[in-house]
């Protein structure tokens, strides 16, 4: 269970970023957080992880108060997390398949094992086919599936996604919130910052919609 | 696990070495270059080094004897001369060896010593001293000690020269400290900021490491790998032309400089100083990274 308790975060006086944010998020959950650009959406997912820490509120992950975790010991939090970010963070000197290895090299899964879940991670998202490519060869949609991919290949307990399909045409979006809908259906919780009316329609069971920082409402399927 | 996890990293930081080779050729030429200059410096400062031993062989005092001193007595102070430490070998020079030799060497002096009655040269212990032997004060002891045995009438040695010698070697050690002192501390800053230039440009690796959960240790091994390697190859590349520039610099330069040929030639670096250098090269190179990477874990 993911709870934020009146999260405020400023970047620069005098504007807030994110204003009084108080949000439960179950176990299981598979839930948008919408609005217009620079509603705080991206600020939020990035306080969830930690990459980002709030000016003032509590975060508890699993009763966790995550703020409260030392630098040293965020690395148990972040491994059960699967995260796409907005600008992908892929490492261009590497190619995909050692891309979507690193969280499994991290844990120290043997080679055979690696190999085998990147390949399903990849299938997925239907880039299997491109696993020895470097990702500056790839188009933009498909550098954000390579994104998808290593968030998804350590079965994650929490998938957080920020803009996951901005870049991919319809058909290949809907393709991707299957997979997270699958994903969620084995236990995760899923939390997807998106603008995507007809995805949220489609895919939402809980959406919280963000304006200028605040939240401004709640609604659940 | 964590074998497999360190055959990773060691991948990892060999890949790494491999695609950044542009960046980290420059690294290992930085280094190399600035422990090049400290190797040249010691080089240099060998060269004065084994000067000064080679002057410090040759010194030699030779005490003046009494010309009525009996066998035993030549004997005595033979055996009290040859008791100090300092003391390598004792020659015994007789009055007549003394004029054979002055006649040898100063043939145009010849006709005042035909002129003269007797023999004017005394009978002398020509001493000559242990090598690397440049305390003026303990020389100065032993002949004083000497000097006041019967029979001992005088002493010779050129006490200016061995000061003039003392200080000129203290000076070169002084500037060298000195020197080198900048030297190690000007390459130690140019190294580290070149590997750090290096690591930032690889922060989003780091962050990237970061954000899907690999600890502090995992991130910073391959960086601490590839340290000692850039260290390591910098270290030898500068053994490399230092090498080089020993064998040529007396055909291109050394006869150029004419008298001063000898006190600038360069002498070959010693295993101690080797060895000193590698670990320089390979503590910098480490380091220089490692502390380099901190900065980017606090994501």
């Amino acid at each position: 269970m993911i709870e934020l308790y009146h999260v405020w975060k400023q970047y620069q006086k005098p504007h807030w970023a994110l204003s009084d944010v108080s949000l439960e998020i179950r176990s299981g959950d598979f839930c948008f957080i919408t609005g217009p650009s620079g509603s705080g959406k991206t600020t939020l997912l990035k306080i969830i992880f930690r990459e980002l820490f709030p000016t003032e509120g509590q975060i508890l992950i699993d009763g966790v108060n995550i703020l409260k975790i030392p630098d040293h010991k965020i690395y148990k939090l972040r491994r059960t997390m699967g995260i796409v970010f907005q600008d992908f963070r892929l490492l261009f000197h590497q190619n995909v398949f050692q891309n979507v290895a690193i969280p499994l090299q991290i844990l120290g899964l043997a080679y055979k094992e690696i190999r085998r879940r990147v390949f399903n991670a990849l299938r997925q998202v239907n880039l299997h086919h491109k696993m020895w490519e470097l990702p500056q060869r790839l188009s933009y949609g498909e550098q954000q599936r390579v994104a998808i991919a290593r968030a998804i290949v350590n079965n994650p307990k929490i998938l957080l996604a920020d803009e996951p399909t901005g870049n991919l045409d319809p058909e290949l979006a809907f393709e991707i919130m299957a997979i997270f809908k699958e994903i969620n259906k084995q236990g995760a919780t899923v939390i997807i910052g998106s603008h995507d009316r007809e995805l949220i329609r489609h895919f939402g069971d809980k959406i919280f919609f963000l304006q200028k920082g605040k939240i401004i409402g709640q609604e659940e399927k | 696990m964590i074998f497999r996890q360190l055959g990773y990293l060691l991948k990892t930081a060999g890949s790494n070495l491999w695609s950044f080779r542009g960046r980290n050729l420059i690294s290992v030429l930085i280094i190399g270059f600035s422990f090049l200059v400290i190797g040249i410096f010691l080089a240099l400062s060998n060269n004065l080094t084994y000067l000064g031993e080679q002057l410090s062989n040759n010194l030699a005092i030779s005490f003046f004897l009494d010309k009525n001193l009996r066998a035993e007595e030549l004997e005595t102070i033979k055996s009290q001369i040859l008791a100090s430490e300092l003391v390598e070998q004792v020659t015994y020079v007789s009055a007549d060896d003394a004029l054979k030799r002055f006649r040898t060497n100063f043939p145009e002096l010849q006709d005042i010593l035909d002129n003269l009655k007797s023999n004017p040269f005394p009978p002398s212990f020509e001493v000559k001293l242990k090598d690397k032997i440049l305390s003026l004060s303990a020389i100065v002891y032993f002949m004083e000690n000497i000097k006041r045995l019967k029979g001992v009438i005088d002493f010779q040695f050129n006490q200016d020269w061995v000061e003039k010698m003392e200080s000129l070697s203290r000076i070169v050690r002084a500037v060298g400290f000195f020197l080198g002192g900048i030297l190690i501390l000007a390459s130690f800053f140019i190294i580290s900021n070149v590997v750090r230039l290096n690591v930032f440009a690889r922060k989003n690796e780091i962050e990237i490491l970061r954000l899907v959960g690999a600890t502090n240790t995992f991130i910073r091994i391959p960086f601490l790998i590839e340290g000692f390697v850039l260290g390591l190859l910098g270290s030898l590349i500068s053994f490399l032309i230092l090498f080089i520039l020993i064998k040529i610099f007396p055909i291109y330069v050394g006869s150029s400089l004419g008298a001063a040929r000898e006190l600038f030639s360069l002498r070959p670096l010693n295993l101690n100083q080797l060895l000193w250098l590698v670990v320089g090269g390979i503590v910098t190179g480490t380091l220089g990274s490692v502390t380099s990477v901190s900065r980017f874990l606090r994501v």
